[in-house]
């Protein structure tokens, strides 16, 4: 309808000019200028709806886009990196942003005592009172009843962003409220010599294998990178923990001593048998081959012996006897006393044999 | 003319998107949504896509978060079956399934029957926590025993029970998880601990020096009972070697016999070379031979 007046109104001006009053042309410049307003605004009201779909995505945000309420895409590629992306305006798309970067990380939050970042970089914590406040202080209850601090920080990746996203408020409050169930349900079947030095790999890998369950069977749509748990006596019995420690460390030091020492002896022991029988065979032999030189040096004298008995002994015995002058230290000759009294001797047995005199160093 | 067709087309589009934005709204993947023809819930919608509504006053949508949401009770306390006393909480992740029967039972506007329904979750959550525990030792909660371990069943009891709760109420919410977020015990309870504990450390601390000390000894004295027993086994192999070579010796003897008297002599030489063989002082007068050469030679014997 208001194409075809301006139509007319065109159409007139023409047939006759003359018969327009100011009045009314003014009113017709004024009519076309505001519908090229009318319709510049209106190019720019369709522009503008366009442009509307531009939208950015920051550094450590991700974006999807819903078409009529669908993430559009599959899988992992719903995911918008940063930068620059265009999507229909509302109410054909929406784009809905996460705060979420590559490695997502949590922490439990309800095993450990009450500390300050700030307390636990400078390494000025409180000392424990003597008890502790379940408002403040948190713990886990081990298998044998003790109070362990036991905390652990999970890092996973988003495996499914659909189902992380659109299907959880807060996924990553889930997960956390996992970790921190692990926890105590692992800490609940753990020893605390177990959970503490024994097997730490052990309750760990537990605490791991737990979030892992919780979060397949809450179907977070994560992958659990890993975990790690941190666990420690109460602050209050931390001297007593460490003595224990201490005394075990003793104890193996002791067996350790105790088998070097065993080492030893059995190898000493061995060491001397084997002297033993060498020398004793040793021995033997030389006995008997020295018997046996003597045999034959017997049957070889004995012609000899036979001939000229006394002859044989005063060669032999000079023989042996100018031996004998030769190997002695002192001799000392003593000849008969004139009147054929026997000689009066003293002697002094066990002669310290004369030190040498030490030379003074200058 | 062309002029004019562009300007049809243009404004058309912006009918058509005025339109949509009057009569169109969408659910999201993440929504459910309840559409109310004046005032009263007509249709239940939760597949997301694009829906035709009549405009407000005629129709209304109240769209609601249908995603798992987290919520904890408080940390509070209750008695176990052996009268222990424990102090738990719980976490669970809920939402809402039929919201419809959610925007019946809480009415208004989500920022309201959230609350609400949170409120009305956290009463159920308190009496079927009390139930459970109540009905476990403190055993059934820790235990190195994995089969006397109850942790899972009672985490089970406590959410079937809410979700039987919730579903005979029609409420409109289900539990999807549930789990205990914290195990503690009264403060004074723990300061008994920490004295059970200390004690079971010295304990500890004195069997490993006991321990220590005769486990070590028992390895020593092993130790060397063994190597003397291998000392022992090897003087009682010498003995018999010796023995061997004696009476292997012993077989040269009639060879001696034959002439007993040069033996003998032989084995006096021999005697005296052995004895006198070094390091030895011998003294001997002219009687001895060869010495007896000397005899009635001039001496100059004192006194003369």
């Amino acid at each position: 309808m208001i194409m075809s007046d301006e139509h007319d109104h065109h159409h007139h001006g023409h047939e006759a000019p003359e018969a327009l009053d100011a009045g009314s042309q003014a009113l017709a410049e004024a009519l076309g200028s505001s519908f090229a307003i009318v319709k510049i605004v209106m190019v720019l009201m369709v522009l503008a709806f366009f442009g509307s779909g531009f939208f950015q995505v920051g550094p450590s945000e991700k974006a999807v886009i819903l078409r009529f309420g669908r993430p559009v895409g599959e899988g992992k590629s719903v995911l918008l990196g940063p930068g620059l992306h265009w999507s229909f305006p509302y109410p054909i798309d929406e784009v809905v942003k996460i705060p979420i970067t590559e490695i997502q990380k949590v922490t439990s939050t309800t095993g450990w005592y009450f500390t300050t970042p700030e307390q636990e970089l400078s390494g000025e914590e409180l000392p424990g009172g003597a008890s502790l406040n379940p408002a403040i202080d948190g713990y886990a209850i081990t298998a044998d009843r003790n109070i362990v601090h036991t905390r652990a920080t999970l890092n996973y990746h988003i495996d499914d962003p659909i189902q992380y996203i659109f299907n959880f408020a807060s996924a990553s409050n889930s997960i956390q409220n996992a970790l921190n169930n692990a926890l105590l349900y692992t800490a609940a079947k753990f020893n605390v010599d177990d959970i503490l030095t024994r097997d730490v790999a052990g309750f760990q890998d537990a605490v791991q294998g737990r979030v892992t369950d919780l979060t397949d069977k809450e179907n977070l749509g994560i992958i659990i990178d890993n975990c790690q748990v941190q666990s420690v006596a109460p602050r209050q019995l931390q001297d007593v923990f460490a003595r224990v420690t201490e005394a075990q460390q003793n104890q193996s030091k002791q067996i350790n001593d105790a088998n070097t020492y065993r080492d030893k002896t059995l190898l000493n022991g061995a060491a001397q048998a084997s002297a033993i029988t060498i020398e004793a065979a040793t021995a033997s032999t030389n006995y008997v081959k020295g018997i046996q030189a003597d045999a034959k040096a017997f049957t070889d004298l004995l012609p000899a012996f036979d001939m000229n008995r006394n002859l044989f002994a005063q060669q032999k015995l000079a023989e042996t006897m100018a031996q004998v002058l030769t190997n002695v230290q002192d001799k000392f000759f003593l000849p008969q006393r004139a009147d054929g009294q026997p000689r009066e001797l003293r002697l002094q047995i066990n002669r310290e044999p004369p030190e040498p005199k030490p030379t003074a160093n200058p | 003319m062309k002029r004019n067709t562009l300007t049809i087309v243009i404004g058309a589009v912006l009918v058509v998107i005025f339109a949509l934005l009057l009569f169109t709204f969408q659910v999201r993947q993440s929504e459910v949504a309840v559409v109310a023809t004046f005032g009263k819930p007509t249709s239940n919608l939760t597949e997301p896509k694009l829906y035709f509504k009549w405009p407000w006053p005629i129709q209304k949508v109240y769209k609601y978060d249908q995603r798992v949401q987290n919520f904890e009770d408080k940390f509070s306390q209750t008695l176990t079956a052996d009268s222990s006393m424990l102090l738990t909480s719980v976490y669970v992740g809920w939402k809402i399934s039929d919201a419809g029967q959610f925007l019946e039972r809480f009415p208004g506007d989500p920022s309201v029957s959230l609350p609400n329904a949170q409120s009305k979750l956290e009463g159920m959550l308190r009496t079927a926590k009390s139930a459970a525990v109540g009905r476990h030792p403190l055993s059934d909660f820790v235990n190195a025993n994995p089969q006397d371990l109850k942790f899972d069943e009672i985490e089970n009891e406590i959410e079937q029970s809410v979700q039987d709760d919730l579903r005979t109420n029609n409420y409109g919410i289900e539990l999807e998880f549930l789990g205990f977020k914290k195990i503690g015990l009264p403060e004074s309870v723990t300061q008994t601990v920490f004295a059970r504990m200390t004690s079971e450390r010295q304990v500890l601390i004195s069997l490993a020096e006991n321990t220590g000390k005769s486990e070590a000894q028992k390895i020593q004295s092993a130790a060397d009972a063994e190597s003397a027993k291998t000392i022992a086994n090897a003087q009682a192999t010498a003995t018999r070697i010796r023995a061997e070579g004696e009476a292997e010796a012993a077989k040269t003897l009639p060879i001696f016999e034959q002439n007993p008297d040069l033996a003998v002599f032989l084995l006096r030489i021999d005697a005296i070379k052995q004895s006198l063989n070094q390091r030895s002082t011998l003294f001997f007068d002219e009687r001895i031979p060869p010495f007896d050469l000397f005899r009635n030679m001039p001496t100059n014997a004192p006194g003369q």
